[in-house]
């Protein structure tokens, strides 16, 4: 290729590239115009705000709080087994049954959250009947759980064993849970305690028969409370069914039955087996109860309570600005009661359409956690939710507040409303004004 | 490599016609001449009609080229129908006072023009031009404080366009020593401007970006004469008078600037065949244009140089010097170097010309210097 050539493909090559932006020298060698932000708290704008109960009851919760805190609350869950076969034919084709006899079971709850300060964490176990149901409540199933339990298991000393050693065991559990992390725990009583990657504990407590006795006229099911005990933080929350089938509570009996032989001189036989049964009927019921609903804001408690506020966006927010940040702003009427440790998050959530208490919940949302005790402001960080409703206009501007999950703890947040004026809601919002192109 | 040369010649040719007339048709964004940070303050850097070979003059041929927009009277000595281009890349270092230095580089095609004789007299010819270009982007870094905290940002205001001139012109030679020439110029052009801010804490704060599109709108017609004085010298004469500037967005006018009046003249001597000289000097009164901008100034421009050698493979240099319109105190200058080469080909049917030029610009708080290389292609199919 001749020089001319080389000369064309290099100065093609040098277009490709392009560099045209410099640290600015302002304001000798900037444009006129900056960017200009603003900061503004919109202390008027919400308003018609209200709130609603009966979303979720305790029951229908994905989660169940045991929390002791003499004096503050008294938070017990409890539940109720499907029905286990107490006879079965010993072969198939048979009509005639033979009788289980129980060697021992082993009941495994999950362990969704509780407070790693918190020392010699214990949990109890009482019996229930197995007629328990939703219309249960706290003062008629007491009787139960002030009866001396049946069995405790000791969480706090169960993670400060140290992993066992036999190879035996750690085989057998690791086929139980093979997601778990971290060695087998196991103590003397025989309850094991396996770690899941998401720090939440599976506890699998040994009950015996005289713990938990199969009762053919209760078709084998069991209830079952609990109560939660420690030095200080007293408090955890255990899986219920109403998060997945098979995570709540599970009864993994272990039994034998003999098959008689009536045909031969061969001796009977015994045939050893197992059968998982899960929860037919899991709550929680907690004492002081929630607080009826008033002129505040109400959030969470159980049944659960939403509060729906709406924004009467200004309308130059609409147009010729972006939104960059945007932050609710909530004053507690008082800190919340509880257990230090049962922090909890409260969601703001658009609705697709305003309806009342029956709004239904939109896509856009964020959430902050709320403590216990605190008398902080709440600021929930809402700049996705906002900047969308700034950007359409056809949006309903409104958002439900919800604890979460809902109805999962007895655990209530109360705000003043927009009827206290002085500590009312209020929406914080920064904004970039729109620059001014066109002018040298 | 006379094949070679005859080889590129032939796809030059062919490249060339398609690229003037594709560029004709719908001049592009990139149509920028030179970017300066002296143009951000006030309307944009103001462009160069001139062609390569022109250029690498210092400009002081550009009022007898055919193919630099400075004057319409030049065409008169297109005696073909003729193409050129012009394109150039830059590497620009700017020098604030008391701040970090930066390396910039961009690629433009700043002129072309086409022409062709409508009769024996009579040249008509177009093309298009930079008149201001508005590309540049500032990075500017600071601390403000939100919600009572300390909060580090960074701002980023870019455009990218320019002001563009369409001009159809023509020429006549009403004398032998005399033409005369003029041009109705429509101005044009768009910018693309985007303001952008980010935080350093993102997860609370959004970025935010503003984008627009800037169009450019305005008139201008233009007046000029060569007077060949004796066989070797010759005078040339330009005036040229723009309307308003007025810029747009979205249909709606957001801008409307006076824009100057331009005038000049040149001198060209032949000794020889195979010497020349030019120079030439040039006012505009940028600050009559906008009385009331403190930050404009009236420019007086001057340029000497030479092209030495066959008209074939000729060598040119030249010296520029002047001023800038805008700039905040003293009035920015300008002074640059340039040198080139040309080479004919295809039997005089082709001409690529190359060129370097050194600028320095100095103003007031930033000293900005400029290596352009250029290449220019001229065509007669």
């Amino acid at each position: 290729m001749s020089r001319c050539g080389w000369l064309v493909l290099l100065v093609a090559a040098a277009a490709c590239t392009e560099n045209a932006t410099a640290p600015g020298v302002c304001p000798t060698f900037c444009p006129s115009g900056s960017i200009s932000i603003q900061d503004t708290i919109f202390a008027a704008i919400i308003g018609r705000d209200s709130s609603f109960t009966g979303y979720l009851q305790g029951y229908q919760s994905t989660l169940m709080t045991a929390a002791d805190s003499p004096g503050v609350v008294d938070s017990r869950p409890f539940f109720t087994s499907q029905t286990m076969i107490t006879r079965l034919a010993p072969k198939a084709g048979d009509t005639t049954t033979v009788p289980l006899v129980v060697d021992s079971l082993r009941l495994r709850l999950i362990v969704a959250r509780r407070d790693k300060q918190a020392t010699n964490l214990r949990l109890k176990l009482f019996p229930l009947p197995v007629t328990v149901d939703s219309t249960w409540d706290f003062a008629s199933l007491d009787p139960y759980f002030t009866a001396p339990p049946v069995d405790s298991v000791s969480i706090s000393r169960l993670l400060a064993t140290a992993g066992t050693t036999d190879t035996a065991i750690t085989r057998f559990w690791r086929t139980v849970c093979s997601a778990c992390i971290d060695s087998v725990r196991v103590d003397s009583a025989g309850n094991v305690l396996l770690m899941q990657a998401d720090s939440s504990v599976i506890v699998y407590v040994k009950l015996d028969t005289l713990e938990a006795p199969l009762s053919a006229p209760d078709s084998g099911r069991l209830g079952f409370g609990f109560r939660v005990a420690a030095d200080s933080f007293a408090s955890l929350s255990l899986v219920t069914e109403q998060t997945s089938q098979g995570s709540g509570a599970q009864l993994h009996w272990y039994y034998h039955y003999t098959i008689p032989d009536t045909v031969s001189t061969k001796p009977d036989s015994v045939v050893h087996a197992d059968r998982v049964v899960s929860t037919r009927f899991d709550s929680f019921v907690f004492n002081p109860p929630s607080v009826a609903l008033d002129s505040n804001l109400t959030v969470g408690g159980v049944p659960s309570a939403r509060s729906l506020l709406r924004v009467a966006l200004p309308a130059f927010l609409h147009d010729s600005i972006d939104l960059v940040r945007a932050t609710l702003i909530l004053v507690p009427v008082s800190p919340v009661r509880g257990v230090p440790s049962d922090s909890f998050a409260i969601e703001g959530r658009n609705v697709t359409t305003d309806l009342g208490a029956k709004s239904p919940l939109g896509t856009t949302f964020n959430s902050t956690f709320v403590h216990i005790g605190s008398a902080d402001t709440v600021r929930i960080e809402l700049t996705n939710l906002v900047r969308a409703w700034t950007l359409d206009t056809t949006q309903v501007t409104s958002l439900f507040l919800r604890q979460l999950p809902e109805a999962a703890s007895y655990t209530q947040a109360r705000f003043y409303s927009s009827r206290a004026p002085a500590f009312r809601p209020s929406l914080h919002v920064t904004y970039v004004k729109r620059f001014g192109f066109g002018a040298p | 490599m006379k094949t070679a040369v005859g080889r590129l010649g032939g796809w030059a040719v062919r490249v060339g016609v398609l690229v003037a007339v594709f560029l004709a048709a719908q001049p592009p964004n990139r149509l920028t001449a030179q970017d300066s940070q002296f143009g951000i303050k006030g309307l944009g850097t103001p462009g160069r009609w001139e062609s390569v070979r022109a250029r690498s003059t210092g400009g002081a041929f550009a009022p007898f080229d055919a193919f630099s927009p400075l004057t319409d009277a030049s065409l008169a000595d297109a005696s073909r129908m003729s193409a050129s281009i012009a394109g150039g890349t830059s590497w620009r270092t700017i020098e604030p006072t008391g701040a970090a230095q930066a390396s910039l580089r961009a690629t433009r095609f700043p002129a072309l023009v086409i022409a062709g004789p409508l009769t024996r007299r009579i040249v008509v010819g177009g093309g298009f031009a930079t008149y201001l270009d508005r590309t540049f982007g500032v990075m500017i870094q600071d601390t403000i404080n939100l919600r009572g905290v300390q909060e580090p940002i960074t701002d980023e205001i870019t455009s990218d366009g320019a002001v563009s001139d369409l001009r159809l012109a023509a020429a006549a030679r009403l004398h032998r020593r005399l033409a005369l020439g003029f041009g109705f110029h429509m101005l044009t052009g768009s910018s693309r401007v985007i303001a952008t801010r980010t935080f350093a804490d993102s997860t609370n704060y959004r970025t935010s970006t503003a984008r627009d599109e800037v169009a450019y709108s305005g008139t201008g017609g233009s007046a000029s004469l060569l007077l060949d004085v004796t066989r070797d010298v010759r005078l040339a004469g330009w005036l040229r008078s723009d309307s308003r500037l007025r810029a747009d967005i979205g249909g709606r006018q957001v801008a409307e600037n006076n824009l100057p009046l331009t005038y000049g003249a040149g001198l060209q001597w032949r000794a020889g065949t195979q010497a020349a000289f030019a120079g030439t000097v040039m006012w505009r009164n940028w600050r009559a244009a906008s009385p009331a901008d403190s930050n404009s100034h009236d420019t007086f421009n001057w340029s000497v140089g030479a092209e030495l050698g066959s008209l074939g493979t000729p060598i040119r240099f030249g010296v520029r010097g002047g001023q800038l319109p805008f700039g905040v105190g003293n009035t920015p200058s300008e002074v640059g170097y340039s040198a080139g080469l040309g080479r004919q080909f295809s039997g005089g049917r082709g001409r690529l010309d190359i060129g370097l030029e050194r600028l320095e610009r100095k103003g007031t708080g930033l000293t900005e210097r400029v290596w352009t290389f250029l290449v220019g292609l001229t065509v007669r199919p």
